[in-house]
């Protein structure tokens, strides 16, 4: 039984709290790389190879943050997700399994786990659906957005393009970091539309449209280097460029 | 009976129905002979009741043509042939009381031998015009020959006429048993022919009789058996090998990540995503295979469609790919939602993998339980179309980009929805893709 507990280390500068996860998978070497990959983003990560080892490290430690592989030594990871359920433990769980079936996402989730990702993942994905989980927007990423050369700072509503402020009405700074905070992905029309609704202003039916187009001409106009997409019939999408071009 | 034959056997030997009349036809004229031989030794050894026999045969053809009794010339090889009448024609009276000169009359034969062989001389009674008249008969004869015609009559009579009936009866015997019999043979070649790896768990129906038949598709079905056995390891080890390989892939994955950035890195990290996907299709194929539609729910086309473009579009982008979506009146379908949703990522893979430039590709569900999926590439040609469905098929060889599992990974699924999935010309060029499946109740 391997424990690496790694909280020593520390979290890199910048992470207001450091969340503890808790990872049950038995092959050592994918262990490995995970609790790097993952401490390297800011996480503690402590390792454990059975339900039985799982089960002992949660009555000794709390933890933020459940990662389980289902095909474990000793039974079945869903068997453990049940059993901490019906003990009323609502910690995140996160699924990492190898299987991919058709059913096997569903059973998953109706074993009380809260997301489910198939091997092989890579650790960005990993992380940011870590960070979901934990719904604590109290960190550094989440209250400085960047992509690319933008910089949305959330408490103070403002909006940097290379380091200089720019104009820009509080829906498009809404909408901005709606995006900003799902960069790379695709953002459903409604939930935008809910959000821009919400703040009180009469909304028309191609507001979105006009909301995006206006925030579109301001960033262009500060040379900045990330894109919105329009993806037809379905939302937005927010692409920074590759990381080494910053 | 054996229309239907494999061309690959050659020519089959005749059919059971053959077979059997042969051997009946055969059996009929063994018969046939037989009595004949009966016959003919019979009454070779009672010349007596031949002799009776002949004057009765040839007494019978004056009656039925009395004209002929002047002409007639006895029977063949006879001599010395005399017939008269010897009685006066009379009507009969029931009132009158008979004459004792008639009663003297009666049906006589005699056989005497003469010098030359012998005379047979008799008296018969026959019927002309409603009266009864008296014939006097006389031959003389040596050898069988005069009495052929009677002989050959007698072999109508006790072995042709019989056999005619018998021979005819036997046919329609053959004809209906043979049919009725081999019924469930044909009912078990059709029921062959509809065998489909697709469906192993599909078996024969167990005919009652008769028991050849029951025995042989009993044999048959455990042959099957055995079969889907045979198919199920190969599909389970396919199913655990792709599922077996996916944390070493994870592992290399995480792996190549950490190396130091360099080219070689982002040309091993893109190998390790061409593996993972075809380690991901191998596993998707294994599980569409074992898909039955059991508990198919009312689902939503254009959510899942937007499912889809939500989780490609990003991936699109990065190619410079656009995906655009549409919806097209209400599209409720009756499916499995997460194999419908690897329908529309598989066709729009698809699409990305097989087409270049600019132009969007694009989704479309409704109106009704239907989507399509269309591009503007090069289109496919005609001569390629029956072939795309089929599995490890590419049309272009040297493009390495898949495995040529997604578009029989889709039909697959479409099918166990009781849908269809073709190709079709898109208007303006480019490859459209559209999938029909039930509506739900």
């Amino acid at each position: 039984m391997t424990d690496f507990n790694r909280d020593a280390l520390g979290p890199p500068a910048g992470l207001v709290a450091t969340m503890r996860l808790l990872l049950v998978e038995d092959n050592a070497r994918l262990a490995a790389l995970v609790s790097d990959g993952l401490e390297q983003q800011g996480f503690a990560i402590d390792r454990y190879e059975s339900i039985d080892g799982a089960e002992h490290a949660q009555t000794i430690a709390q933890y933020d943050l459940l990662l389980v592989d289902l095909g474990l030594p000793d039974g079945d990871g869903l068997d453990l997700i049940r059993a901490m359920r019906r003990r009323g433990n609502s910690t995140p769980i996160l699924v990492l399994t190898a299987r991919g079936g058709l059913d096997d996402r569903v059973a998953g989730l109706d074993a009380g786990a809260d997301d489910y990702l198939v091997k092989p993942f890579q650790i960005p994905e990993l992380a940011a659906r870590c960070r979901a989980l934990l719904r604590r927007p109290g960190n550094a990423l989440d209250s400085v957005l960047t992509a690319g050369n933008i910089v949305l700072v959330t408490a103070e509503r403002t909006i940097r393009v290379n380091g200089q402020a720019i104009e820009a009405t509080p829906r498009e700074v809404a909408l901005l970091e709606l995006l900003l905070r799902r960069s790379g992905h695709v953002v459903a029309k409604p939930a935008l539309e809910n959000a821009l609704y919400s703040m009180e202003a009469e909304v028309t039916p191609n507001a979105l449209e006009a909301i995006v187009s206006r925030l579109r001409k301001r960033l262009a106009a500060a040379a900045s280097n990330v894109q919105i997409k329009t993806v037809h019939g379905v939302g937005y999408a927010l692409f920074a460029p590759p990381a080494a071009d910053e | 009976m054996n229309s239907a034959q494999p061309a690959a056997a050659g020519k089959p030997g005749p059919s059971l129905f053959r077979q059997i009349a042969v051997r009946l036809a055969i059996l009929t004229l063994a018969f046939a002979v037989l009595s004949i031989a009966i016959v003919v030794i019979t009454y070779s050894r009672q010349p007596e009741s031949l002799a009776q026999e002949l004057l009765s045969l040839e007494a019978s053809r004056i009656a039925a043509d009395p004209a002929s009794a002047e002409v007639h010339a006895g029977p063949p090889g006879s001599s010395h042939w005399q017939v008269r009448y010897v009685d006066q024609a009379f009507a009969y009276d029931a009132g009158h009381d008979l004459s004792p000169d008639r009663a003297a009359l009666i049906d006589w034969t005699q056989s005497e031998r003469t010098a030359g062989g012998y005379r047979i001389t008799g008296v018969r009674t026959i019927e002309q015009d409603g009266r009864q008249r008296w014939l006097f008969l006389q031959f003389e004869g040596d050898g069988l020959r005069p009495y052929l015609p009677v002989i050959l009559n007698e072999i109508l009579q006790h072995a042709v006429l019989p056999l005619v009936p018998l021979s005819v009866l036997m046919l329609a015997f053959n004809i209906l048993a043979v049919r009725r019999f081999l019924n469930p043979l044909r009912r078990a070649e059709r029921e062959v022919d509809q065998l489909d790896p697709e469906n192993m768990a599909a078996r024969l129906s167990e005919p009652f009789a008769p028991r050849e038949v029951h025995t042989l598709v009993c044999a048959f079905n455990r042959a099957l058996g055995r079969l889907e056995d045979a198919v199920a390891t190969l599909r389970t080890f396919t199913a655990n090998a792709a599922h077996e390989l996916r944390t070493p892939l994870a592992i290399m994955q995480l792996g190549i990540d950490r190396l130091p950035e360099s080219r070689d890195r982002d040309e091993l990290s893109r190998d390790n995503l061409y593996m993972t996907r075809l380690v991901g299709q191998m596993l998707d194929l294994a599980q569409a295979d074992a898909l039955m539609i059991d508990d198919a729910h009312r689902i939503d086309l254009s959510e899942t469609a937007r499912a889809v473009v939500t989780a490609l579009a990003p991936m699109a982008f990065e190619q410079d790919r656009e995906l655009r979506f549409e919806q097209v009146d209400e599209a409720f379908a009756l499916g499995h939602g997460e194999a419908i949703y690897r329908v529309f990522r598989n066709l729009v893979d698809n699409a990305l993998v097989h087409t270049t430039g600019a132009n969007p590709i694009e989704i479309v569900a409704g109106p009704g339980p239907q989507f399509h999926v269309r591009d503007h590439g090069p289109g496919i040609p005609e001569a390629e179309r029956e072939h795309i469905f089929e599995r490890f098929w590419r049309g272009d060889r040297r493009s390495s980009n898949g495995a040529g599992l997604g578009l029989g990974i889709a039909k697959r699924i479409v099918e166990a929805h009781n849908g269809t999935i073709a190709v079709e010309d898109a208007p303006g060029g480019g490859t459209l893709f559209r999938v029909r499946l039930q509506p739900p109740a």
